[in-house]
């Protein structure tokens, strides 16, 4: 990077399985509390494992409720989201819509509104051309952008990346890039995933769901637990939301991303394409690894995930004091898509307050982290904070985020 | 964008064959009904992938159950690197813009479970379903170790593409980036098509399949030609917003600056005023198949090839967006 644009984050919000806002969710979170039940909202009769974490579904009553009827799942969780993150950040005004008319979005999601697509195939077969036409037409991605464009008020480039799970750091890591390279002065970056029946059969019949709790970092690990949400932050450059007056609330110091071409779905063993993108990320930063008090790992629970991913943080971390290690995946499951996101705000959260979500269901740590794992009540020590994700295709991404 | 980028090689495959020359072919085309009513045919011209010169992928090991996406995609993009043997594959970035996406085993895919069964879901078609599997066949294949970005959208997601690629050159994330663009074709997106009111006014419409990709590097006197602007994100949600989006988009450039005529795009005649008053090139006149982000890929590579010194080539998106760019020869 050539550009010596300072990248700030001046609002944030979510929606997860533990709360239907940022607060809820993470004095939850916090608390130690996780969420895993029964999945209603799909058709899961059948699958090996039925159990996940479905979001806590705002209620959206600043729409009209003839706009509500035609958003889809994922649209329901992006625009309470988004809406926090840009009253967060003091750019809507008193009737909900952004100060900016055009504002640039950074998005990240990986299914869509796919429930509504499955529906479609389902009228397509069914010989059917009732209620099809609705349903194609909200079903794609742009679609989301779209409402979060009208719902919202605003308009202007938007950029949808869909690199499976790591998509979410890749949205933010994007934003920052565009402020970096002097692109925007101010993006709403922002991931948004909902369960749908075609994903979670994807991952039964990969037998990759977890069949009790999910376990990141455990020697007895069995799985994944599918998860749904969204977040989106307010990422400016710090003379813009200087000169509008708007606190900063955290900053966005590094970015590394890289490819992995091992496996369509396993992420290379010894995890060094991950160790390369933490490495670009500290030098983006000119920060090293002793910087860093606590990292939000990827940790899905999935037996190849977290020892490659264990074995990449050993590494980077030798010859330092090892950071706090959490997986907020055991608490909210993983929402794909919008895991990167979410886990971007956690990260600022923690800055934000000093306190670190603790590990939860991991009673066995594997060696390479054995005493890193956040325990309940640990405050954080130092003022960065790293988020890693890795996602099916091997993308991966890092990013380092920094306090006030 | 801060600066002019170049492009300095380009890829191409499609029904008409492999390389830039094939758009210009007659395709092959046939007749496919839509599965709600089969009496409804459309045309449409696909790849055969078993018939040469598009076979040359099919014994790889990892290609061998890849989408015809990964196929179509890997088949561009190998052109270009073929072109260009000098460049460091390890400083190359890759990014693909998708309309539809893994359309054909997403279909297969959720095909099976609800007819067999969830729990005889197939483990080998959903890795395959995932949108950015088939570039991630491609790195892996062509050894490019640089940053991949799979980018969805409606088809003016090429212009966000192109403008990413800008971004990474700008920031010198990378050396050069190759920007992809590429669809593939199920029967199930003709009842897509229908059900969007598509064909409606635009019976002979055909739908099509393929790819098309470009090498961008900082600009460069070996380029083939450069982009001087990339302007997007004029968002409609209707079709009188569309015609506003498209005459703003327009109004961005110089006026004696022709524009590429896009007949083959479906939104090009709610585009029809701003562009009533523009002089228009007809490079990107033909075939009258659509193939989406690829098509938008083969007009950006037809204006590559025009004649005209100076050339706006305008991505007009089927539901969301709008974006353009500006070509210097």
């Amino acid at each position: 990077m050539k550009s010596s644009n300072e990248v700030v984050v001046t609002g944030w919000g979510c929606v997860s399985p533990l709360g239907g806002n940022t607060e809820s969710t993470w004095s939850r979170l916090v608390a130690g509390e996780g969420v895993r039940a029964p999945i209603t909202c799909i058709p899961v009769e059948g699958c090996r494992v039925t159990d996940g974490a479905e979001a806590v579904m705002p209620d959206l009553d600043w729409l009209p409720k003839k706009s509500i009827s035609r958003l889809s799942r994922a649209a329901r969780l992006a625009l309470p989201a988004a809406q926090e993150a840009m009253a967060d950040a003091g750019i809507l005004d008193t009737n909900g819509r952004s100060i900016f008319p055009r504002l640039e979005m950074s998005l990240s999601t990986t299914a869509n509104g796919m429930e509504l697509g499955e529906e479609f195939l389902k009228g397509v077969w069914a010989g059917s051309f009732r209620h099809q036409t609705s349903r194609v037409s909200r079903y794609p991605a742009h679609q989301q952008v779209a409402d979060l464009q009208q719902n919202l008020g605003f308009t202007g480039p938007a950029m949808v990346v869909s690199n499976a799970c790591a998509s979410g750091a890749n949205a933010i890591g994007h934003a920052a890039d565009l402020v970096r390279g002097g692109f925007a002065d101010i993006v709403l970056a922002g991931g948004f995933e909902a369960l749908c029946e075609l994903v979670y059969c994807g991952f039964d019949c990969l037998q990759a769901l977890a069949p009790d709790q999910c376990r990141p970092f455990d020697t007895n690990r069995r799985g994944l637990m599918l998860g749904e949400g969204a977040a989106f932050l307010v990422i400016e450059s710090a003379v813009h939301a200087a000169a509008r007056g708007a606190k900063v609330k955290g900053r966005i110091v590094g970015y590394g991303h890289a490819t992995d071409t091992h496996h369509i779905t396993q992420p290379e063993p010894t995890g060094a394409p991950l160790e390369t993108c933490i490495r670009r990320a500290l030098v983006q930063a000119s920060l090293q690894p002793a910087d860093i008090g606590h990292i939000n790992a990827h940790g899905t629970g999935t037996p190849f995930n977290d020892s490659a991913e264990a074995a990449a943080f050993a590494r980077v971390f030798t010859g330092n004091p090892a950071p706090r290690l959490v997986s907020t995946k055991a608490a909210i499951g993983h929402t794909l898509g919008a895991a990167g996101t979410l886990e971007a705000v956690f990260s600022l959260l923690a800055l934000e307050t000093r306190r670190i979500p603790p590990q939860i269901h991991t009673s066995d740590p594997i060696p390479e982290v054995a005493g890193w794992l956040a325990r309940p009540g640990e405050v954080l020590e130092k003022p960065v904070v790293l988020s890693v994700n890795l996602g099916f295709g091997g993308s991966n991404a890092a990013l380092l985020l920094a306090a006030a | 964008m801060r600066d002019p980028i170049s492009i300095l090689a380009v890829g191409v495959s499609c029904p008409g064959g492999t390389g830039p020359a094939a758009l210009e072919a007659q395709w092959p085309s046939r007749r496919v009904s839509q599965i709600t009513n089969p009496a409804i045919t459309r045309e449409v011209a696909t790849i055969d992938l078993a018939a040469e010169p598009f076979n040359r992928w099919r014994m790889r090991p990892r290609l061998r159950r890849a989408s015809p996406l990964s196929h179509h995609l890997i088949e561009a993009v190998a052109q270009i690197l073929e072109a260009r043997p000098d460049i460091d594959l390890s400083r190359v970035g890759l990014v693909g813009s998708f309309f539809i996406g893994c359309l054909v085993y997403s279909v297969r895919f959720y095909k099976g479970l609800t007819t067999d069964g969830r729990r005889f879901a197939s483990p080998i078609l959903f890795p395959e379903t995932v949108v950015n599997t088939p570039l991630s066949h491609v790195v892996s294949e062509l050894k490019i170790g640089g940053p991949v970005y799979s980018q969805t959208g409606d088809t003016s997601c090429w212009s966000t593409a192109l403008r990413t690629a800008a971004l990474w050159l700008a920031n010198d994330d990378v050396e050069h980036v190759i920007v992809a663009g590429g669809e593939e074709f199920d029967p199930v997106f003709l009842d897509v098509m229908h059900s969007a009111r598509w064909f409606g006014s635009r019976p002979e419409a055909g739908v099509s399949e393929g790819a098309g990709a470009v090498l961008l590097g900082k600009k460069s006197s070996q380029a083939l030609a450069h982009i001087t602007r990339i302007v997007d994100g004029f968002a409609f949600r209707n079709r009188a917003q569309a015609a506003k989006a498209a005459e703003s988009l327009l109004a961005e450039f110089d006026p004696v600056i022709p524009v590429a005529d896009t007949p083959a795009n479906w939104t090009r005649r709610l585009a029809a005023k701003p562009l009533s008053g523009r002089m228009l090139s007809n490079c990107c006149g033909v075939p009258k198949f659509e193939a989406f982000t690829a098509t938008c890929a083969w007009n950006t590579i037809r204006a590559v090839h025009s004649a005209e010194p100076r050339l706006v080539v305008p991505f007009l998106g089927l539901s969301q967006q709008m974006g353009a760019i500006e070509i210097f020869r």
